[in-house]
């Protein structure tokens, strides 16, 4: 089998994948609406006779509730995000907002950096422009440079995700404690994650000021354009 | 207070009927039906003032169904739901004349509060 058709058939196999989780997500909204709704309907009732009540009893209950609404709250936005990462592979090339993106993946990474304890801070810039480009070839991007980040760092430690405008382009700046071992950068030269970067017109660099940066360029690509992965 | 009569239309039998339930608790007249095409038909039995519309359904479309109301009666404001993480869907709703859309699952207060917006605007047609 050729390289080209190899890809295409990978290419599939991620919008495929796309689509079971988009099922997924908006099916498990739909549960999700009904406890809601079921959950605010008990308390809805509640508030209507708790007078006659006993009151400690009232109070537990609307605890409960309380307690099944915020997780419903903090399901259905992990749902939404679930759902907005399995569309991005709906249009291989369209303009989005790299914050944005940055967002609805965090919420998913963020298991990483708190299994391991690191402690993330965001400095997102607002305002910045839209991008056009491969949203979700992005996003695989972010998870392995995030990742190969988080590997080189020790628990406790603390890094910084940053967004910049350099002229057209906006770059994703992941700053790094120092004392993280300039020899380690090396990492970020393997060969797959490279070609990646290249296949969105991106630029990796590693810059030692102290502490280590990863700044991650995107840029737009010319419009009408397509990567390898949809020739 | 919301004086139009609020029809909700969402296949999932028991999320509509419950939010149905809990629009009455707050004194609004509220009744749902669980497919496009049986919305359709209580649009002439009811004659609704505000429309709460799923965006999928089995039958037809919800942007269908939104259709079909506004050729019905174009002063029926319709209040879509969404589960769709993009905007996509939402954007192409308002185009053909939604009042507004909220994602799913709901919060009953936006809700109430984006029905009361849509009732004002009705009464001043």
């Amino acid at each position: 089998m050729d390289a080209g058709m190899e890809n295409s058939i990978r290419q599939e196999q991620i919008e495929s994948f796309g689509r079971l989780m988009a099922g997924l997500a908006h099916d498990m909204k739909n549960h999700l609406g009904i406890i809601r709704e079921s959950n605010g309907l008990m308390d809805d009732i509640l508030a209507m006779g708790a007078s006659g009540e006993d009151a400690k009893m009232v109070e537990r209950l609307q605890k409960s509730i309380a307690a099944i609404e915020r997780r419903v709250v903090l399901s259905a936005k992990m749902m939404h995000h679930l759902s907005g990462l399995a569309h991005r592979t709906d249009s291989p090339l369209s303009s989005f907002l790299v914050n944005e993106l940055i967002e609805e993946e965090y919420t998913f990474l963020e298991r990483f950096s708190r299994l391991k304890q690191i402690g993330i801070t965001f400095e997102l810039r607002d305002l910045l422009p839209a991008v056009y480009n491969d949203p979700s070839l992005l996003q695989h991007i972010f998870y392995r440079v995030y990742a190969t980040c988080l590997d080189l760092l020790e628990n406790q430690q603390k890094m910084t995700i940053a967004t910049v405008q350099e002229g057209k382009n906006v770059v994703i700046v992941l700053t790094l404690p120092e004392g993280v071992p300039a020899t380690d950068c090396e990492v970020f030269q393997e060969k797959k994650l490279l070609a990646a970067i290249d296949k969105i017109n991106g630029q990796l660099k590693v810059v030692e000021q102290g502490h280590m940066e990863v700044r991650l360029t995107v840029a737009s690509l010319p419009l009408g354009e397509q990567t390898s992965f949809n020739k | 207070m919301i004086n139009s009569k609020v029809l909700v239309i969402d296949d999932e039998v028991e999320f509509a009927s419950t939010l149905c339930q809990r629009l009455k608790l707050r004194g609004i007249v509220a009744f749902d039906v669980h497919s496009g095409s049986e919305g359709l038909v209580s649009l002439v039995k009811m004659n609704p003032g505000i429309v709460i519309l799923d965006l999928k359904m089995p039958d037809m479309s919800g942007l269908d169904v939104l259709t079909k109301i506004k050729e019905y009666d174009p002063t029926i404001e319709v209040i879509m739901l969404t589960g769709h993480g993009s905007t996509g869907s939402g954007l192409e709703a308002k185009e053909k004349g939604a009042f507004d859309c909220i994602m799913k699952p709901v919060d009953l207060a936006e809700l109430v509060a984006k029905m009361k917006t849509a009732d004002e605007k009705r009464s001043k047609v």
